[in-house]
């Protein structure tokens, strides 16, 4: 935390800060000199219940802008939100940048963009993302501004679900090269594009009520990305993963490791779930030609997000612990 | 979207912008590649998704001598992934030499540069899923491959250069799903194209007739045709579709069929290699993505133009399995198993002449008494072979002597009298089977005399080893015609030349004269290499994809034409 607090600077909300997002983005406001994060969830030093609606009036009264980060059970995010534009229905109006997810799309295949339907079927966490989406859509109907972001699996040092855990499979050599499996599109946003489009996303002029899609620039499958990150994360030689093991992780495995995770953090209690590799085979293609105009968005290209991941620290421990 | 022919009503036109005849590995890369154009790609395979006897039965046909070349229903598939269902995996470009004119070969030199093939490589090499585009092994695993002879460093010879190894990807099982999920490519299976339509004045081809095995038959109409059908199935549907054409589409100067080239191969000699057991190592190395790679001796280009060879390479190997004198526990018990190897492997595996009941017994006896060492190997084989996606590519064992035979790979040179042409049988479609007329020459067996001669001066002349022939095979002509035309390898028979005098396809592999007819595959090569084909295969169809994208993205389809 600064020694004193300037004043001058706008002042920002960040719900969910304690999270891999909000810190990272509560870290960037921090070093803006026209941004003042004020860093809320029921861990930080400003403890904001985001699901109750007095606690979030009383740190919504102050601000300019607010960023939902919000994650955790679907419940949560859905009653996070509706108290969220709740309360700011009752104070003047500012703007709310909400971060949804490319979940929202379901089983959607081919080039997306912000206008495609989703197909089913759709995960728990996607059904919790659209409703999050339909809450703030109205709110802006009522005459909110708010303002929409679907990232796509958000990749870079301190990910622990894009990253550690992919680090960790490949490192046990659980995953590589999937085959069959591994052949649909590797949407991945680096976390150092993400925050700098929600920053901008803050101001940014004529964009209220607006969806954006934030993703990398690179056709990557994910056998191709995989392979990439092994490479560099020295899990060699690359395994060649048989669809029938792919299998026995999914449909026999999965559900022992999940209750092992309940005790125990370690490599082997990291589960291949059945979404995952559904993800792994979705030939979906994720546009941000959107947010590129809009937004500035910056596409950091693979081989730079895995490079910026093996300098950090953590993954370093992770190596050495394998 | 897949689909089988038996549901098309019969005697409908089906259309499509490119319709690409065969779905083995070029027709499937072709199909592919093409769909990103968002043009609409149809893929007519005769197979189905699993083979058929009935089915394989069209590939029948004659050979004129028995004893050099297998019957044309051997190594040929008709089934979604075509030839690569039973394929090796071994992956090997070109060399720069290959795509030379070179003085002392007649008929040598192709119309394009090893550089417009070289570029398309990499590409090849994800298809064929054998990870990195990179063949040197000083490069090719984390700190160099380990050598084949320790301090051996021939003058005449290259030992940095390596195969890597496919799965060995089945293009039909790997790219099925894809094939189904692309919603600009229909395939077709159970579609046997019987003839090729040309315009009245030869100038196009307009349509082409399919049968699907419940006999219905349709045609389909296109703006560009490409043949996908292998070395001996394109020739005949070339020369079979005489309607518009004498003698065959693309035939004008009799060039179809002709050149008719495998590679001379086969293991020969043994190598008794001096010092410890650990100065050789004739095995695998792993690179990091997981492939399996090999070095390979590889005669210099130099030696190729002082002494008027082809090019070639070598192998360390086992001794030959067929032979109990080699004492080998593992290698008995290949010989005990082979009623269980597929034909095309057998072949190559055990011995040319019926064993005897002694030979049989001493094979039993060598899996007996080396049975520690034959159940090592059966474990090994169990789990990195059988129940492995990639696999070990081969039977590696280490001999207990220091004492290998050598593989031998080399280039066959192009010879207009070996050829593919029609038969007097005819097939349950009404069509002339095929009847293969291989022939070898002096060049053929020189090469592969003189640079084993060569390999064996320069081992003795640095102290790494004797090399030398048992007296049967001091011929090295009876070892060439022992082991006779190499399986598989189809190649010529439509050859790519600067102009019609000298080839069927130009440098775009469109046959000469007819403005929408290409072909793929390895029956355009004008010369063999020492290298495998389905690399090239592989990297030819991406670069006819390439040039196909162009022609259709610049040329207006029929149907927009019309409307």
């Amino acid at each position: 935390m600064p020694d004193s607090i300037d004043y001058s600077r706008k002042p920002v909300l960040i719900l969910g800060a304690s999270g891999f997002i909000g810190s990272r983005v509560a870290a960037a406001l921090e070093r803006s000199p026209v941004y003042r994060p004020i860093a809320a969830s029921r861990r930080s030093m400003v403890r904001v219940d985001a699901t109750n609606l007095q606690s979030v009036l009383g740190a919504l009264r102050d601000v300019d802008c607010v960023i939902n980060c919000v994650a955790g059970k679907e419940s949560t995010m859905v009653r996070a939100t509706q108290v969220l534009c709740e309360a700011a229905r009752s104070l003047p109006p500012r703007r709310i940048v909400h971060l949804s997810s490319m979940a929202v799309y379901g089983a959607a295949t081919g080039t997306v963009t912000e206008d495609h339907v989703p197909v089913a079927p759709i995960s728990g966490y996607g059904r919790a993302k659209i409703a999050c989406e339909e809450i703030v859509g109205r709110y802006v109907s009522d005459g909110g501004d708010a303002v929409i972001l679907r990232p796509t699996c958000v990749f870079g040092p301190g990910s622990t679900q894009w990253t550690t855990r992919l680090a960790r499979l490949l490192q046990a050599g659980r995953l590589g090269d999937l085959g069959t499996v591994g052949d649909g599109c590797c949407n991945l946003a680096f976390i150092d594009d993400l925050v700098a489009a929600i920053v901008s996303a803050l101001d940014a002029p004529e964009i209220s009520g607006r969806i954006f899609n934030i993703s990398s620039p690179a056709a990557l499958t994910w056998n191709q990305f995989l392979m990439a990150f092994g490479k560099a994360l020295h899990a060699t030689p690359i395994r060649r993963i048989p669809a029938r093991m792919v299998k026995i992780e999914t449909k026999l495995l999965a559900p022992f490791r999940r209750v092992g995770s309940k005790v125990i953090k370690a490599p082997w209690t990291v589960a291949i779930t059945p979404s995952l590799t559904a993800l792994f085979q979705q030939d979906i293609w994720v546009d941000s030609a959107a947010a590129r105009s809009a937004l500035w968005l910056a596409q950091t290209p693979p081989d730079q997000m895995i490079a910026a991941v093996i300098r950090d620290d953590r993954i370093k421990k992770e190596r050495a612990l394998s | 979207m897949i689909q089988s022919a038996n549901d098309i009503v019969c005697d409908t036109v089906v259309q499509a912008n490119i319709c690409i005849v065969g779905g083995g590995p070029a027709g499937i890369t072709l199909a592919l590649e093409l769909a990103k154009t968002g043009k609409s790609i149809l893929l007519l395979e005769s197979g189905g998704e699993m083979p058929s006897a009935d089915t394989q039965a069209l590939n029948a046909g004659e050979v004129a001598d028995e004893r050099l070349h297998s019957p044309p229903d051997r190594y040929r598939q008709r089934v979604l992934g075509g030839g690569t269902s039973i394929w090796g995996g071994r992956c090997v470009p070109f060399d720069p030499i290959d795509f030379n004119n070179r003085p002392w070969i007649d008929h040598s030199g192709w119309p394009i540069s090893y550089d417009e093939v070289e570029r398309h490589y990499a590409a090849a090499n994800t298809w064929c899923e054998a990870g990195e585009y990179e063949y040197d092994a000083r490069l090719a695993t984390p700190g160099g491959m380990r050598p084949v002879l320790r301090g051996f460093a021939p003058l005449h010879f290259d030992t940095n250069g390596i195969e890597r190894f496919s799965c060995p990807t089945n293009f039909g099982d790997r790219y099925r799903a894809r094939l189904r999920s692309a919603p600009n490519v229909r395939v077709l299976l159970s579609a046997t194209v019987t003839r090729l339509r040309a315009a009245r004045d030869g100038s196009r081809i307009d349509s082409v007739d399919v049968r699907a095995t419940q006999d219905n038959s349709f045609s389909v109409t296109a703006d560009q045709f490409v043949l996908a059908m292998g070395g001996m199935e394109t020739p005949r549907l070339l020369l079979t579709s005489d309607d518009v054409h004498a003698g065959g589409i693309g035939n004008a100067n009799d060039l179809v069929g002709r050149f008719y080239m495998c590679h001379i191969a086969g293991t020969i000699g043994s190598l008794r290699v001096n010092g410890a057991s650990d100065a050789v190592w004739h095995g695998y190395d792993l690179a990091a993505d997981g492939t399996y790679c090999r070095r390979r001796i590889a005669l210099r280009p130099t030696a190729q133009a002082s002494m008027g060879l082809g090019n070639a390479v070598f192998r360390l190997h086992h001794p030959r399995i067929a032979d109990p004198r080699h004492g080998t526990g593992p290698l008995s018990a290949i010989f005990l198993a082979q009623r269980f190897i597929s034909y095309e492997y057998a072949k190559r595996l055990v011995s040319d002449v019926p064993p005897s009941y002694r030979t049989w017994l001493r094979h039993g006896m060598n899996a007996v008494i080396d049975s520690p060492s034959t159940a090592r190997f059966l474990f090994h084989w169990l789990k990195a072979r059988t129940l492995a996606d990639r696999k070990f590519p081969s039977v590696i064992i280490r001999p207990r002597t220091n004492l290998f035979s050598l593989d031998f790979h080399a280039e066959q040179v192009p010879n207009p009298d070996s050829r593919i042409g029609l038969g007097s049988g005819v097939d349950r479609f009404g069509n002339r089977q095929i009847r293969v007329d291989w022939r070898y020459g002096r060049q053929d067996v020189e090469t592969v005399a003189k640079s084993f001669d060569l390999l064996s001066q320069e081992l003795a002349d640095q102290s790494i080893g004797r090399l030398s022939l048992a007296s049967d095979e001091i011929d090295i002509e009876t070892v060439v015609r022992r082991d006779g035309a190499y399986g598989g390898h189809h190649i010529g028979t439509a050859r790519m030349g600067s102009g019609a005098r000298s080839g069927v396809v130009d440098r775009d592999c469109k046959v000469f004269g007819v403005n929408n007819l290409y072909v793929a595959g390895s029956s355009t090569f004008p010369t063999s290499s020492q290298a495998n084909p389905t690399l090239t295969i592989v990297a030819m169809a991406v670069r006819l994809a390439k040039h196909l994208g162009r022609v259709v993205t610049q040329v207006p389809s029929i149907q927009e034409a019309v409307s």
